[in-house]
């Protein structure tokens, strides 16, 4: 899924500040998972700007609907007849939610109320992990199943560095080091002869080097 | 032909060699390298210049490289690949060439979290050992990354570290051995305290032939104060000091501890020329670059070798 | 001054496990102070949401109260561990909006302590009254409905089949 965290309010505010009519709009998807963009939030975010509107006497209006996904036109198009009543689109999506809607609703103003974090997974209640910087190119094959780009705080191919203390990365004493977690994994799988070869560089190419990516599929266009 | 490497030729000799480690200041003044150059000249073999180390911005190695070249050292290029991509990294090794720099040391580096630009991106497009073989295809191959040809070679001894006393210990020979595979020509090694757990390294390094591969360069700091001692095996990410070191320069009065550092270093780097597959040590005195002669003439390492 | 005679809204959550005639306990006061007093009976403080903790401040509270069952009493093990997080999590956004966030109080209920709902309302009431109303809830009286309002879907245009798509997990879309 992807991670998101909600932006401090003072920021949010200095951004809609211009703005009578908000509607604060979140996505039943990846951040609803994560509990920063769904129902739930859209309804915490839109009650704490009303408050706070109203302690300070400005007068807004304050609005909240939840899309089952923002990133995907069949669902963004419930807006539709909607955003014209609104200066301001507040998005509780992921940095994809939010461009969807302004690619889709050109001319209206859309700002994100999220800082959009990671590709991870939610390792336990409350508790999300990054594991994946959709490198285009996956090697987790070759690694265990543990992605070194994303775990190893240098992204080492041919690790662990000399900074792998006790099973833990130097950068951090709670973050397990992720090439003991290949090397223990490998040895248990008997694959530890995977560890003897000379990893070449990534090919970046596949992540950015060619600026936004796109996956075109001719069978599944209409 | 001969090299102008100094340290592959003490090597190749078979003279125990002495290498020492300069740290380039923070700022643009040229006099610092070269009053520490003046201080281990005729003492070591070769000087390694530290590339913004602990990821702490200083004069740039190559730059540190080429000053202490001029003072009449043979200087080690430490090159990481935190903050350069691919395309700098080879660009800097053929400006390194050029400049007459005969030696690089290929690392990851620090962390740049630990040093003063937390904020700055981690490069780190290859790693150590893809530097070490990139190199090496350079200056053997004549190739870059991607095959295309180059007009002159670069002429570089190539040379890696590595650290006995990161976990997992079972591998770290293992993982030496991919830096020998990869073409690593020297190693240097983390500072040595922990003698014990050394040798059990290099008997995995011997048992798999690398010391027969590769020259290995043991790693010596001499302490200034039981509170350095203390400090590093706390507070340094990959050092290993032992309680007995750390009791030992306890046990003598402060003024006297520098004294007491100095002796371990001797002590130390006897075992080491007595170690099987060790060719030489690596003296990294932390600023405090005046005690290497005095470190070198009392381990009895002086004078260099003529080569 | 007390909170009663202050003209304080009270909004009370309570663990319902607290209290087995808690619907009756309450009536008397909920007939005698009107819109002035709201319950919400909870099957376990753990169900608390920060939401219902803002909405209730939003629509006309001045305090806020959670009560839980004492350490160690939850039915449901660790409902009221987590009714203290949530509580605390609701009382950091209002620190953000400048709401004091003593507004939101946690009361945890001591073993063996046998009173009524009604009984603890009084002792709450009872209480000094530390803030005065609160500045942030919306006009209009309490009850009322405020300019809130979550919109329901407009686009007519919009396939109705589309509320149910549906991916699995070979990535193909389907429809149920």
């Amino acid at each position: 899924m992807i991670t998101a965290e909600r932006k401090p309010l003072s920021e949010i505010k200095e951004m809609i500040a211009p703005y009578k009519k908000i509607l604060v709009a979140g996505c039943g998807s990846c951040v609803a998972e994560c509990a920063s963009g769904g129902e739930k939030e859209v309804g915490l975010l839109a009650s704490a700007l009303r408050m706070d509107a109203k302690m300070e006497g400005r007068k807004i209006e304050v609005n909240e609907i939840t899309l089952d996904r923002q990133c995907v036109y069949e669902f963004i198009d419930q807006l539709t007849g909607l955003v014209g009543q609104f200066d301001v689109i507040l998005s509780l999506g992921c940095g994809a939610g939010v461009q969807a809607l302004a690619d889709v609703f050109a001319g209206v103003i859309i700002l994100p109320a999220l800082n959009t974090a990671f590709i991870g997974q939610t390792k336990e209640a409350g508790l999300w992990i990054e594991n994946c910087r959709a490198c285009g190119d996956c090697k987790l094959g070759y690694f265990a199943a543990v992605c070194p780009i994303t775990r190893c705080a240098k992204g080492l191919f041919n690790g662990p560095c000399g900074g792998s203390k006790d099973g833990k990365c130097e950068t951090d004493p709670d973050a397990p080091c992720a090439w003991q977690l290949i090397i223990e994994r490998l040895d248990k799988a008997g694959r530890l002869d995977l560890l003897q070869n000379v990893y070449p560089p990534a090919d970046w190419s596949k992540q950015q080097g060619k600026g936004p990516r796109k996956i075109h599929r001719e069978d599944q266009s209409i | 032909m001969k090299t102008d490497s100094r340290l592959k030729r003490v090597l190749e000799k078979g003279h125990f060699a002495v290498t020492a480690e300069c740290g380039p200041p923070k700022g643009a003044d040229p006099k610092v390298i070269k009053s520490k150059g003046k201080i281990l000249k005729g003492f070591v073999d070769s000087v390694n210049v530290t590339d913004n180390q602990t990821g702490v911005v200083r004069l740039s190695s190559l730059a540190a490289c080429v000053l202490l070249k001029k003072e009449g050292l043979d200087p080690v290029l430490q090159m990481t690949t935190r903050d350069r991509n691919r395309i700098a990294l080879q660009s800097d090794i053929l400006g390194a060439s050029a400049l007459g720099i005969r030696n690089v040391l290929c690392l990851s580096g620090d962390h740049q979290s630990f040093g003063n630009q937390p904020q700055a991106k981690g490069v780190f497009d290859v790693d150590s050992v893809q530097l070490v073989q990139l190199v090496r295809q350079m200056r053997d191959n004549g190739v870059i990354l991607g095959g295309d040809k180059l007009s002159e070679p670069p002429r570089l001894f190539i040379g890696a570290v590595a650290n006995p006393f990161a976990d997992p210990f079972a591998y770290r020979a293992i993982r030496l051995g991919k830096k020998v595979a990869a073409g690593a020509e020297f190693i240097q090694t983390q500072c040595i305290y922990n003698l014990t757990r050394f040798n059990e390294w290099m008997d995995k390094v011997r048992d798999l032939g690398l010391d027969e591969k590769v020259y290995i360069l043991g790693g010596i700091t001499p302490l200034k104060s039981a509170r350095m001692a203390e400090f590093m095996s706390k507070q340094v990410a990959g050092m290993d000091v032992p309680d007995e070191i750390i009791n030992r320069m306890k046990s003598v009065p402060a003024r006297e501890q520098r004294q007491e550092g100095i002796k371990i270093a001797i002590e130390t780097i006897q075992a080491l020329k007595e170690a099987r597959g060790v060719h030489g040590v690596h003296i990294m005195a932390i600023e405090w670059e005046e005690a290497v002669p005095q470190l070198i003439e009392a381990a009895k390492l002086f004078p260099r070798p003529q080569v | 001054m007390d909170q009663k005679s202050a003209g304080l809204n009270i909004t009370i959550f309570f663990c319902q496990q607290l209290d087995a005639n808690q619907d009756a306990n309450r009536r008397v006061l909920e007939r005698e102070l009107g819109s002035r007093i709201k319950f919400f009976p909870l099957p376990c403080s753990g169900r608390i949401e920060p939401l219902h903790l803002l909405r209730a401040l939003e629509t006309g509270a001045d305090r806020v109260y959670l009560i839980i069952c004492p350490e160690g009493a939850c039915r449901y093990r660790e409902g009221n561990l987590r009714a203290r997080k949530r509580l605390a999590f609701a009382q950091g956004l209002i620190e953000e909006i400048g709401l004091e966030p003593q507004r939101l109080e946690l009361i945890q209920t001591t073993q063996g302590d046998q009173l009524t709902i009604d009984q603890r309302a009084h002792d709450l009431l009872a209480r000094k009254a530390a803030f005065g109303p609160n500045p942030a809830k919306l006009q209009g009286s309490r009850g009322q409905a405020n300019n809130a309002r979550t919109l329901e879907p407009m686009n007519p245009g919009t396939p109705d089949v589309y509320q149910g798509v549906h991916y699995d997990y070979s990535g193909k879309k389907t429809f149920i």
